[in-house]
């Protein structure tokens, strides 16, 4: 059996590594550009299972615990450091106790901690202006560039074929199967195809054969400067009142990552910049730490969250078509989901289900159906 | 290449990329020049490339057959060019 996966980021590359285990052995991906070269190299490489859904939490819990096994398996490197979410308004810690008792409901132990306490774990903040914190100590971040590669020349080992910078332009259909994907290189056949090829590109690839996938491409701004010693001590140090939520990560390398959704044009070109995104995504970060004002930014760069209805992800079979999954619209989170992402579309092509079953809430016929996914608190 | 020299020849001072990393990268598979930027981090670093890009580029090229207008297609430069201090951005005032 050829399984032609459509994209050659983390949730492709999972894909291939999950079946491949399961036995299957003639596997091809297709990339339009180069490894990873949409969101899984543009991302900001955290992690975390503390989310505002039942079908998140779940899924992520499982995706740490793959993320862990692999890191001993792929030779990954990956550190659980916590992320730190600040408020700056007494009344959001009442959010926060309902955030962090929904957590303990699936085993996710955050807790609410005093300004005293959220200092002690990043000093520097101004306690002046914080009125306390969540913390949940089981997320965490990877250096994701050196990661995916390794996960790549993996696959490469075991025979997966990689073709790059070959762009699907349609899928060819018979009696509601596959029969194969037309390419600028070339017509590609194969028995059972995955489209994991991130928003506008799976979005393109499925109006070929008339699937609506409802999903757009939000515009983001991150920015790196020169490398520090340590500076951050959690993976993530979030600013939950402020519009945007604000963020600072600290890299392996040093380099510390700040982004915040600012408000700009959907879908705009990579090259779209704007030298403004910057101080209007450091500045509430200074506020709370005072010394970031004399960090140099050295770079700043754009990526999307591709960002569905519901903030999560579609997974699963696409009727009518027997043959035809899909794995995308991960409104910011595909990278963390990547191991998760690969078993439960394994699951699906070689079981016709997953082995988790809130995965099944889901699939696109949700957008039909009305049940989108519902957040206990709406984050950023 | 290079082995006349009995040190460790940097390529990227910035992330002290040795030119034995990038022929060991080479060799394990890594076969676009963007993502053996990436995976070394190959111009992440101060210089923002100006010193080691065009260098392993051609280390690129030359092992791997791929010429090099093609390794440096995917190379973007991205602002703000040099490092700015933080507090000069923020004067800069916000909208």
């Amino acid at each position: 059996m050829r399984v032609v996966i459509i994209g050659g980021g983390v949730s492709g590359l999972f894909t291939a590594y999950e079946l491949w285990k399961r036995g299957v052995r003639d596997i091809v991906v297709l990339e339009e550009k180069y490894l990873g070269s949409g969101g899984s190299t543009r991302n900001i490489g955290c992690f975390r299972s503390s989310f505002t859904s039942p079908e998140h939490v779940v899924l992520m819990k499982r995706s740490i615990e793959l993320w862990l096994k692999y890191r001993s398996e792929l030779n990954l490197q990956l550190k659980q450091s916590g992320y730190l979410w600040i408020a700056r308004r007494p009344e959001t810690l009442g959010v926060f106790k309902k955030l962090a008792t929904f957590h303990w409901e699936y085993s996710v132990p955050t807790r609410v901690l005093s300004a005293d306490e959220a200092e002690h774990i990043q000093p520097g903040l101004n306690k002046n202006i914080v009125a306390g914190a969540l913390f949940d100590p089981t997320a965490g971040r990877m250096p994701v560039l050196e990661n995916l590669v390794k996960l790549y020349l993996k696959l490469k080992s075991l025979g997966v074929v990689f073709n790059f910078y070959t762009k699907v332009i349609k899928l060819n259909t018979s009696n509601y199967r596959i029969k194969s994907a037309i390419t600028n290189r070339g017509e590609i056949e194969g028995e059972v195809f995955v489209v994991a090829a991130g928003g506008r590109g799976t979005r393109g690839i499925l109006a070929s054969i008339n699937v609506e996938f409802p999903v757009v491409d939000e515009t983001r701004h991150p920015v790196i400067t020169e490398p520090y010693t340590e500076i951050i001590k959690p993976a993530l140090v979030i600013d939950w009142d402020t519009p945007g939520s604000p963020y600072v990560t600290q890299t392996e390398h040093g380099g510390l990552i700040f982004a915040r959704n600012i408000s700009d044009a959907h879908e705009a070109p990579l090259n779209s910049h704007r030298i403004d995104a910057i101080a209007v995504t450091i500045k509430p970060l200074v506020e709370l730490m005072p010394a970031l004002r004399h960090v140099n930014i050295l770079r700043y760069w754009i990526g999307y969250y591709e960002t569905t209805p519901d903030h999560h992800p579609v997974y699963g079979p696409l009727p009518p078509y027997e043959n035809l999954y899909i794995a995308a619209g991960f409104s910011g989170h595909g990278l963390m989901m990547g191991p998760v992402t690969g078993e439960l579309i394994a699951d699906w092509v070689l079981n016709g289900k997953p082995s988790i079953q809130i995965a099944e809430n889901l699939t696109i016929e949700r957008f039909k159906t009305g049940k989108l996914i519902k957040e206990i608190a709406i984050v950023g | 290449m290079g082995e006349e020299v009995k040190r460790p020849i940097i390529i990227c001072r910035c992330h002290d990329v040795t030119l034995d990393d990038i022929v060991n990268a080479i060799k394990a598979g890594v076969d676009n020049f963007e993502v053996l930027r990436k995976y070394l981090r190959i111009g992440f670093g101060p210089c923002q490339g100006r010193s080691c890009v065009l260098l392993a580029a051609r280390i690129f090229s030359r092992l791997s057959g791929v010429n090099l207008s093609e390794a440096l297609s995917e190379y973007k430069v991205r602002p703000p060019i040099i490092p700015v201090a933080a507090r000069v951005l923020l004067a800069g005032g916000e909208k």
